[in-house]
């Protein structure tokens, strides 16, 4: 009998849960203010368990928030900045009313307004924690930055975003971070190591917005908001970082280069030095000049519980990343109007290479089209009308395709006119039993420094050379101009046929027998073994292995199956292909 | 009562000081009513109303005149009327009769009105004066109030007035600058540097500690995530036919759920539609004598197959029957005890096959346990339900064969990258889904054809 009767529903989970509404009630906000409060803070709706018991023994679906969250919001400074703007707003719209053009003028001098500086610091109390939570920063910057300036969302915002935007990418520049680029349907992505930590992002392709109707603009707006404040944070220590002036300045020697090029028709100076800023062809001012003794080898210290082969294959890593930064270093781009300019330019940058543009496309042109030195040429036109000799005319998957294979791809496949070969995600990777797609084994195999089989190129081969020779002939006309840089180019060619011949390995004919035979002994001693150990084994583990061998067996299968009919696909697309041929030759 | 006799300034209060013309002269009327008792009567009284007498009449000389009449010279109380108007004017030089406007423009009363003693009084003067006298002591030490100090410092600059301060730049301000925020001596926390923290913490200048449960996401779900293989704008041939055929697989669901909607509203094959003349049956029903025949027709056929039956009559039993179950059911009883005892004499010998057991059902333990966490696993991984609505899955973006760009040029995005955002947001729990709040206008809208639009047409 003893004690007080328990009520229902005041203890437990009903008191640690709060709904929507009685959290905005006590916060005294209104509905989008507590939103964008919750937003901004980083507090986000929680499901209970027991939705029931929470819900005081409805089950209609409701927001909950924790009741703690809603106790910590209470604290926050921002919370009393809305209520104070709220009442801006009413004795604006009252001055206004009443047509009291001087009132309005003092309250709009004295607008109330908030910074998110100390959530930023709340939120992320480490730089890395910032730098783990980029990926959302960035995309939302890039694809506001390329909204037009419609009432959808303020200007400045729009502004900001894309300073911050082009910032970064003057940074991942400078650092050289860039690994990874994908050509999406939906737009690009782009992964980058900053410091350490891989970042991906979005980026919107120019010119492609419908504006969609269900999405919430002003939620996207708040999410916007909290960004900008943090990525230009964040971007202020990655400068910091790489010792380089924030605000970005570009290099003194190249501003003085691009000054007499463009007059002052081109932007006012305000806007100027934003277009050349996010033009990505200059280099960046440094706070200190740079010294050379960054370069000195760092000692290494072999980190504890490491064995030499995981060290050798450490040093392996580190050389080869070294080397893809440098992949593009040495060549001079130019792009044809009708690539888009910012993602090649960005990525020719990111690994060493010096690009240009016509003048007329945009700020920071550095050279013309008519220069020598340029090696390779971006068009992106079925075909190309005055070709100069000693360039690479090429499309410009090219250069996206090369940056994912982490070296410069033979240029034959990417001539313009030619039907290119697929674009691979780079962001795929096989694990065992998978079916790999035979453009991504030639790619492995390249990687790894062999020579493709020839065997099924063969024809290809013979029917770009045939179009070649076309090509040729147009090409004798113009050779007396150049002779030098068709040295240059016979030169590269011979080169390159010399890599290709020297990948033959059909000669240690001998060796290879006794070693097959030693390799097959060990192979069926190893099968007996594992046949012992499968006869070994407990009745229910020699169940599980055998489901597990059933799933790789049926992986396999499956994997087969898609080859297959990539065969049948590829035949069939030959077959059709000589028949054009011989349609057109008739 | 004696002191209002003494100085006539003051109105009295005893019954003397009243008004002697509003008292009445009868000194003594009927005392049955409480009115009358309170009358002023008496020698008392009597004094009180002649000193008010006298006192008024005093008051009114003064402010007729600005004195006692008796006190007045003759001169200025009378004038000559010698009969000749001539010579009185002569005479009266100087006590001519005013005219009506200045007299008119004069104060009612001689007597000079009190002077305001206030206005000659400076406020807060005790108050004023210490104040002077304390910066004139701080000036001997060489400290200055504010608005002498800024008017020296203006001097010394040349009058210029101090330069304005620039306004703080907003928050979403393309131009605003930004700071180190991590590190050690930032302008965020500069201010409060340094100080006591127990101090901080009491008067709450120091932000409250962001609880350590906000620091995990609320989804394991990536912030991008990067679209299959079969949607790069030149994909391979099996990518893109795996990115169709998942594609493929949720239109067919969508299309079979439609279906069902479709099937079960529909009408079944086999049903006759009502036509013109059934219909007019149908409402004819039960009006008709014939149709009502036929109706009562039907119904008795199919009572008697509805009804149960009833169950068919057992013999009783009698009473050896009874015995004898009786008995036949303390013999099986007693046999289950023995075999039971029996078996619990022979688990000592089970021992073996009982561990298997208990082992057995351990590791079905362990398997619910693990299946359930791997239950819950995959739960977590899934949007959470926030709000009254669930979250959807956007359609999937995917170009068909013939979409497909054959260069980046004449590449057509699919899809919005906005979209994506916000569903990737939706997606990882940080906002719940919603509808778009519906435009509810309170009172209908009036349309009024203005005049000069109905000349026109």
């Amino acid at each position: 009998m003893g004690g007080l009767e328990k009520k229902k529903y005041e203890r437990g989970s009903a008191t640690n849960y709060i709904t929507r509404n009685r959290a905005r009630k006590k916060l005294q906000l209104s509905l989008p203010d507590f939103r964008r409060l919750c937003i901004l803070k980083g507090i986000y709706p929680h499901e209970p368990k027991h939705k029931k018991k929470v819900n005081k023994g409805s089950t209609a679906a409701r927001t909950f928030y924790l009741l703690k969250d809603i106790k910590f919001l209470l604290h926050e400074p921002i919370v009393n900045k809305f209520r104070e703007y709220k009442v801006f707003v009413r004795k604006l719209r009252k001055a206004y009313g009443k047509s009291e053009w001087s009132t309005v003028d003092r309250l709009k001098d004295n607008k109330p307004s908030y910074k998110l500086d100390h959530i930023v610091k709340e939120r992320y109390p480490t730089f890395v924690d910032a730098l783990r939570d980029l990926d959302d920063a960035l995309s939302m910057c890039f694809l506001f930055s390329t909204f037009p300036r419609s009432g959808k969302c303020h200007v400045q915002t729009i502004q900001l975003c894309r300073r911050l935007a082009v910032e970064f990418l003057n940074y991942v520049i400078a650092s050289r971070s860039l690994r990874k680029v994908f050509l999406s349907i939906k737009g690009i992505y782009y992964q980058a190591e900053v410091l350490g930590q891989p970042v991906t992002w979005i980026t919107p392709y120019a010119f492609a917005h419908d504006h969609p109707t269900d999405v919430d603009y002003r939620v996207m707006a708040t999410f916007t908001e909290f960004y900008t404040t943090l990525l230009g944070f964040v971007n202020f220590r990655l400068y910091q970082s790489l010792n380089l002036l924030y605000p970005p300045k570009i290099d003194g020697q190249a501003d003085v280069e691009l000054k007499p090029a463009e007059g002052k028709e081109y932007a006012m100076d305000s806007e100027s030095y934003l277009e050349k800023l996010s033009a990505l062809s200059a280099s960046l001012a440094r706070a200190v000049a740079p010294t050379h003794e960054d370069e000195v080898e760092m000692d290494e210290f072999p980190v504890e519980g490491e064995t030499a082969e995981q060290l050798d294959a450490r040093k392996k890593e580190q050389e080869a990343l070294e080397k893809h930064k440098k992949l593009f270093e040495g060549l001079r781009f130019f792009l044809n109007r009708e690539v888009p300019r910012e993602p090649l330019a960005f990525i020719i940058r990111c690994f060493g290479g010096q690009v240009s543009w016509d003048k007329s496309l945009c700020i920071g042109a550095t050279y013309d089209v008519s220069d020598p030195s340029i090696t390779h040429q971006i068009v992106d036109r079925p075909r190309v009308e005055r070709q100069v000799v000693g360039r690479y005319y090429l499309q410009p998957q090219w250069v996206f395709d090369s940056v994912n294979a982490k070296l410069c791809l033979p240029v034959a496949d990417y001539f313009p006119g030619v039907l290119l070969p697929p674009h691979l995600s780079p962001f795929v990777t096989e694990q065992e039993g998978d079916y790999v797609p035979p453009e991504k084994l030639k790619l492995l195999a390249m990687q790894r420094g062999e020579n493709p089989d020839e065997e099924s190129e063969e024809e290809e081969e013979e029917e770009e050379e045939e179009e070649e020779d076309d090509n040729d002939k147009e090409e004798e006309e113009e050779e007396d101009e150049s002779e030098k840089e068709e040295e240059m180019k016979l030169k590269k060619l011979e080169e390159q046929k010399t890599q290709s011949s020297k990948a033959l390995p059909v000669k240690v004919t001998a060796g290879k027998v006794r070693l097959e035979d030693k390799q097959r002994l060990e192979q069926e001693q190893q099968s007996e073994e594992k046949r012992l150990a499968i006869m070994m084994m407990k009745k229910r583990e020699k169940y599980l292995y055998k489901k597990i061998m059933f799933g790789k067996k049926r992986k396999v299968r499956e994997a087969n199956k898609l080859a297959a009919k990539r065969k049948a696909h590829d035949t069939a697309v030959k077959e059709e292909k000589k028949k054009s041929k011989k349609a057109r030759r008739a | 009562m004696a002191a209002p006799a003494a100085s006539p300034s003051f109105l009295g209060l005893g019954p003397a000081s009243r008004d002697p013309a509003a008292v009445r002269r009868r000194s003594r009327g009927s005392r049955n009513r409480k009115k009358s008792w309170k009358r002023w009567a008496g020698p008392e009284a009597q004094l009180g109303r002649e000193i008010g007498d006298f006192l008024e009449d005093v008051a009114l000389q003064q402010r007729a005149t600005g004195g006692l009449i008796a006190e007045q010279p003759d001169e200025g109380l009378f004038f000559v009327d010698t009969g000749n108007a001539e010579k009185d004017r002569r005479l009266n030089k100087g006590k001519e009769k005013p005219l009506h406007v200045d007299l008119v423009l004069q104060p009612d009363s001689k007597v000079p009105a009190p002077k305001n003693i206030l206005a000659h009084q400076i406020p807060n003067g005790r108050k004023e004066k210490r104040r002077r006298e304390f910066w004139r002591r701080q000036e001997e030490k060489g400290v200055l109030p504010r608005a002498e100090r800024r008017l020296r410092a203006r001097l010394q600059r040349g009058g210029v007035p101090p330069p304005e301060k620039a306004p703080e730049k907003g928050r979403s301000d393309p131009e605003r600058g930004f700071y180190d925020i991590w590190a050690a001596d930032n302008p965020l926390e500069r201010a409060l540097a340094g100080q006591d923290g127990w101090f901080l913490q009491q008067t709450k200048k120091q932000r409250v500690k962001r609880p350590a449960r906000l620091r995990t996401k609320p989804s394991q779900v990536p912030a991008v995530e990067v679209i299959a293989a079969g949607g790069s704008y030149n994909p391979t041939f099996e990518d893109h036919q795996a990115l169709l055929l998942r594609a493929h697989e949720v239109e067919v669901r969508k299309k079979r759920a439609e279906d069902k909607v479709e099937r079960q509203l529909s009408i079944p094959a086999g049903t006759q539609l009502p036509t013109a003349a059934t219909v007019f049956q149908e409402q004819c029903e039960g009006l008709l004598e014939e149709s009502g025949d036929e109706e009562d027709g039907e119904p008795p056929p199919a009572q008697p197959e509805d009804a149960p039956k009833p169950a068919p009559r057992r013999e009783k039993k009698t009473e050896q029957q009874r015995r004898r179950e009786k008995e036949a059911r303390a013999l099986a009883c007693r046999q289950r005890r023995e075999k039971a005892a029996r078996c619990r004499r022979q688990e000592i010998f089970r021992l073996r096959s009982l561990r298997r057991q208990v082992k057995r059902w351990e590791a079905e333990l362990l398997r619910r346990r693990q299946a359930r966490l791997a239950k819950r696993r995959a739960k977590d991984a899934l949007p959470r339900r926030l709000g009254r609505l669930k979250y959807e899955d956007p359609s999937l973006e995917v170009q068909l064969s013939d979409e497909l760009a054959e260069s980046l040029r004449t590449l057509k995005p699919e899809g919005s990258v906005l979209r994506d955002r916000f569903k990737s947001l939706q997606k990882r729990n940080l906002i719940e889904p919603r509808e778009r709040a519906k435009f509810k206008r309170r009172y209908r809208l009036k349309y009024v054809e203005k005049r000069a639009f109905r000349e026109v047409t």
